[in-house]
């Protein structure tokens, strides 16, 4: 056969439905996944986690941690057993001797028992056995979380190293806020988050304190059972990790929990038809959890003894005044954490108070016990004195029986008795310190201040900063109490919490469900009392107590900087900031315009001074009390000022710098105005006066938490005159949230009260209207002209004031009945709806609440 | 959860049901379709060319637009005929068509499905008594999808995250490749009916030893 040429070939297979030749013309590239970051499912845990990272200073650090804990736990059981049953006593205590043929020495060997006796006793005693078996399981489980973590936390390792591009070896030195801006970065890229195309700093904070903020809200509105009176012991708060513990196993995570998930609420929940029926079957969860604790009881018992001997013990031996020492308390954590506050924010806030807060509990020492301790120090301080002396002497002394021991004892005697004993140099000053706690801690009871020499203010400042030892005498006794607490506590308020959740439940759009306080927003949770009366349309039911809204709102924007609040809340958050600034500058620009760096200490002190003192004078001159009272005002908050001296010059300066901005016509932004001062506060104290320089994000947290001090102290100043005369409200009194929800309204709403009423209503008029801001400015204006008549001259200004403010009053008295009138409690679950913001909707179930109870927490 | 989802909501009559649910599942799916992917070496690609086909209900003044694949449509066919058969008679049901992308985990771990859009049909049925009633439900509903349609288009013309195309290696973890002539979005059908909304002890369990491994 001939091989023929012809035209008509084989096409190339080809299964491609598309014509031949379009293959050239479309041409795709992919995109390919190059990150793997990008969508990722459960973003709480990733941002946790994240966190956690960040938190544990990288991956190696946090590894070898878990792999020592995981040791120690061994170790702990292990040597625990050992010494309990191996352990011959008799030779160690010298009753039995040992017939050794070489020496007469006894070893430490000798003193074990042989493995087969050892055995024997371990197997006989019951107990022992008990013990090994739950430590065994505990350890197991904690073995399988441990790896489960490490391949958990290896991917977030790479996420760093990858995606944010930040080494292991950076990430101790970085912080928190760094690690966010390259999130928020990474998000616009990667898209991490689908829903959105840009995250905020918020919605990473909403994620990783999701639950925290329903926890710090619920002890905010005194839902969870803390508080109890007892009959010998008088009021007390009762709140251990235990109790936390299943407090969130109960709402949060526990099977049958309130969340279906991590970010959403069970649907049933948001609904407010049956809600009855909802809260019974919270309440029989709450009595099964409680019977389970119970039933547990004596294995926790067990294992909270056995932690709790092995990482105190060593302590106490180490350093015996330790046990004094104090600690804040769990509920004071609760208490204290603003809404949006990440751990490692509230410790450091926490431990900057820690020092004036053990010298305030200090300051009442007993002086029937000095006057013990004191004689009790003295005879077991000779006593030792010539123990030590005669063992100086001949050390023979120390081999007769009991005196080393006796030693050691005198010494623990004498360590505990100088703990009592006051130091000879204080001087005991209760309100000056207690102010500078307030500027580090931020919140505190109306009646603490003017109250602080008193008992009563000690006291429940112990139960935020209460004994170590006592701390661990609860956590030792919370295995019996938490299942009591649950039972009878918990379970009657299954319908609050029902309703709390239901209420304070908002679902934002790229976050999910999260608690509507933390969205920090004025207009829906904001109290009048807190200066955003005006602004705020929360009922009392929805109001945050304590200002909580108001000093959380600050805070996050404080060390937020980047942040970009909804359009009213920047209104406030400027406004606040402005008036603050003004505070500061009306010092400093008309004593020395601008040039610090020129005024020598003294003056610059001298303008410390002015600053807030002015405020707490001005108060005592509204007050129209004596003059000493105003001077004790004054020194008062110098004091308490100059405290923060270092830093709170920064203050000043940001304040002064920020107004030469204004002044130049610079719109200047909060990070410019924190640069200025951050670089500020150097310059000055190396005396040279160039403004510009290079800042590190470190320093600008450094002088942000000083500003929040400042920031928080004016506005309890300015609280405190704004309540006066208004029925004070205050968390701390409440022992039910029933009685404050349902009496308040009525007095505070219906009383006629118009003189203070009326200055939360002219706020939004500053500039035509004087508010209650206007009058330290220009108080603090006229006192540092006149530094000699301050007294007086603002005695003069402030009365001045008044009278003015109680002339506009009757124009601002209409407005006041309107909102009187629609502020009944019903406005709690009626308005829900309608005061949904803008950027984010509320449930929609909630607007269908209308035919029911307006007085929810009755039917209990 | 870190995912869309849009829920549709519509109300028919029984033997409306399977065509209803065909109608919207593959509305979204012909939108969430494309052609099949042709690797050259160079790592680039072209797109091979999709069919559509008008369909006719016989149940509903209504007619919608798939792909033509017979494939495709017989596995839709297959999820929402079980559904019907569970959802038995009058009642209430939700189906969800989930679009998810694999990812690769270590060793110990099996692959996770993210999903990234999941969209919810809850599905009312309602009895009706003559024949009229019949009739007017029939164009009511269809009236109803039509509205459905438009609302599925509006959703899926946003810019909004779609994983991003893959190269040869990964086309699995984004697209299902094991239809001939059509490729969709990885998905899943599920459905529930009404009765058994609650979740399942499985997912409970599963969440249950997760939370207490987690940190």
């Amino acid at each position: 056969m001939a091989h023929f040429d012809t035209e008509y070939q084989r096409l190339e297979a080809s299964y491609s439905d598309s014509p031949p030749g379009e293959e050239n013309l479309l041409m795709h590239v992919p995109e390919g996944a190059k990150s793997q970051w990008h969508h990722i499912e459960n973003l709480d845990l990733f941002f946790q986690r994240v966190y956690n990272l960040h938190q544990k200073n990288g991956f190696t650090c946090m590894l070898l941690g878990e792999i020592f804990e995981l040791v120690q736990l061994l170790f702990v059981v292990g040597f625990t057993v050992f010494l309990a049953n191996c352990v011959d006593y008799d030779i160690l205590f010298a009753n039995k001797f040992v017939n050794h043929t070489d020496s007469s020495k006894v070893t430490l060997p000798d003193a074990f028992l042989p493995v087969d006796v050892c055995s024997a006793r371990i197997r006989d005693n019951a107990f022992v056995i008990f013990v090994l078996i739950i430590s065994g399981v505990f350890w197991l489980h904690r073995l399988v979380k441990f790896i489960y973590n490490v391949c958990c936390y290896w991917e977030i390792r790479s996420f760093y190293i990858n995606a944010l591009k930040m080494t292991m070896s950076e990430l101790p030195y970085a912080t928190w806020q760094e690690v966010q801006a390259r999130i928020v970065e990474i998000q616009k890229e990667h898209q991490i988050c689908i829903h959105k195309k840009e995250l905020t700093e918020l919605d990473i904070y909403h994620r990783i304190l999701r639950f925290k903020n329903y926890m710090v809200a619920m002890v905010n509105k005194s839902l969870l059972p803390v508080r109890f009176r007892l009959p010998a012991l008088g009021e007390s708060v009762f709140y251990t990790r235990g109790l936390k513990y299943n407090f969130e196993l109960i709402f949060f995570w526990g099977p049958g929990s309130l969340f279906e998930n991590e970010w959403s609420l069970k649907s049933e929940y948001k609904r407010g038809g049956n809600r009855l029926e909802l809260a019974d079957k919270l309440a029989s969860r709450i009595l099964w959890i409680g019977i389970a604790n119970l039933l547990l009881c004596p294995v926790i018992l067990v294992w909270q003894i056995l932690y709790a001997f092995f990482s105190y013990t060593e302590v106490i031996k180490r350093e015996p005044g330790s046990l004094g020492a104090r600690c804040w308390s769990l509920y004071g954590r609760c208490y204290l954490r603003h809404f949006n506050e990440l751990d490692h924010e509230l410790m450091s806030r926490l431990s900057k108070g820690y020092k004036a807060a053990s010298k305030y509990m200090n300051c009442f020492l007993s002086p029937l016990l000095t006057v013990v301790a004191k004689n009790v120090a003295f005879f077991a301080g000779s006593l030792l004195a010539v123990l030590i002396a005669l063992t100086i002497y001949d050390e023979d002394v120390l081999a007769v029986e009991h005196v080393l021991s006796s030693i050691t004892l005198l010494g623990v005697c004498i360590t505990v008795c100088r703990s009592f004993i006051p130091d000879k140099h204080m001087v005991f000053c209760p309100e000056q310190l207690l102010r500078v706690i307030l500027s580090h801690i931020h919140y505190m009871p109306d009646h603490w201040q003017g109250n602080a020499h008193r008992y009563e203010t000690r006291d429940q400042f112990s139960q935020l900063f209460q004994y170590k030892a006592v701390f661990i005498l609860e956590e030792l006794i919370s295995p019996v109490v938490t299942p009591i607490i649950l039972i009878f506590s918990l379970r009657r308020k299954s319908l609050e919490i029902i309703d709390f959740f239901r209420n304070f439940t908002v679902e934002v759009v790229g976050v999910g469900d999260t608690c509507s306080f933390a969205q920090m927003d004025i207009r829906q949770h904001g109290h009048p009392a807190w200066m955003s009366a005006g602004k705020t349309e929360a009922s009392i039911y929805q109001q945050a107590e304590d200002g909580k809204t108001e000093l959380s709102l600050m805070h996050f924007a404080i060390t937020n900087p980047q942040w970009q609040p909804p359009q009213e809340t920047t209104h406030f958050i400027s406004q606040l900031k402005e008036r603050v600034h003004r505070e500061a500058t009306g010092v400093t620009s008309d004593t020395h315009p601008l040039l610090l760096s020129e005024s020598e200490p003294r003056s610059l002190i001298a303008n410390l001074l002015v600053g807030p003192s002015t405020l707490t004078s001005i108060h005592f001159g509204r007050d129209s009390s004596l003059t000493n009272h105003a001077a004790a005002g004054l020194s008062d908050g110098a004091s308490a000022l100059r405290s923060l001296s270092p830093i709170s010059s920064s203050l000043h300066l940001r304040g002064s710098l920020s107004a030469t901005h204004r002044a130049s016509g610079h719109t200047s932004t909060m990070s410019k105005a924190m640069a200025g001062s951050g670089t500020d506060a150097r310059t000055v104290s190396s005396g040279s006066s160039i403004w510009e320089g290079q800042l590190t994000s470190l320093v600008l947290s450094e002088y942000a938490s000083t500003e929040m001090s400042i920031h928080a102290l004016y506005m309890h100043e300015l609280h405190k005159q704004q309540s006066r005369g208004e029925l004070s409200r205050h968390t701390w009194h409440r022992q039910d949230s029933d009685e404050s929800s349902d009496s308040i309204p009525d007095e505070v709403r219906s009383e006629p009260n118009p003189h203070s009423r009326h200055f939360p209503r002219s706020h939004t008029f500053p500039t035509t209207v004087p508010s209650p801001s206007a009058i330290p400015t220009s108080a603090s204006a006229i006192s540092s002209t006149t530094l000699g008549q301050e007294g007086a001259s603002s005695h003069n200004s402030s009365s001045q004031r008044r009278h003015s403010g109680s002339t506009t009053e009757s124009f601002g008295a209409g407005g006041k009945v309107v909102r009187s009138a629609r502020g009944v409690p019903m406005g709690g679950w009626a308005e829900e709806g309608q005061a949904a913001p803008r950027h984010h909707d509320t449930l929609p179930e909630e607007s269908s609440e209308d035919d029911m109870p307006p007085y929810i927490h009755k039917i209990t | 959860m870190n995912c869309r989802s849009e829920v549709l909501e519509v109300t028919v009559e029984a033997r409306q049901v399977e065509e209803a649910m065909l109608a919207l599942l593959h509305t979204i799916l012909l939108h969430r379709s494309s052609g099949k992917f042709h690797y050259k070496k160079e790592g680039t690609y072209s797109i091979g060319t999709v069919g559509t086909i008008d369909i006719d209900c016989d149940f509903i003044d209504f007619t919608f637009v798939r792909v033509s694949s017979e494939e495709l449509d017989r596995v839709i066919r297959k999820a929402v005929s079980e559904f019907k058969d569970a959802l038995s008679g009058d009642g209430m049901g939700q189906i969800s068509l989930e679009f998810y992308q694999k990812k690769k985990s270590r060793w110990p771990f099996s692959d996770e499905c993210i999903p990234w859009e999941v969209w919810s049909i809850k599905v009312n049925v309602v009895n009706l008594a003559n024949e009229q009633e019949r009739q007017i439900c029939r164009e009511k509903v269809g009236e109803k999808l039509g509205e459905k349609v438009i609302n599925v288009v509006e959703v899926i013309n946003r810019h909004e995250y779609l994983p991003k195309m893959p190269t040869q290696s990964e086309v699995d973890n984004v697209f299902d490749t094991s239809l001939k002539d059509v490729q969709p979005y990885l998905y899943k059908i599920t459905y529930q009916i009404t009765d058994s909304l609650g979740t399942s002890v499985s997912t409970t369990m599963r969440r249950l030893i997760k939370d207490t491994l987690a940190l």
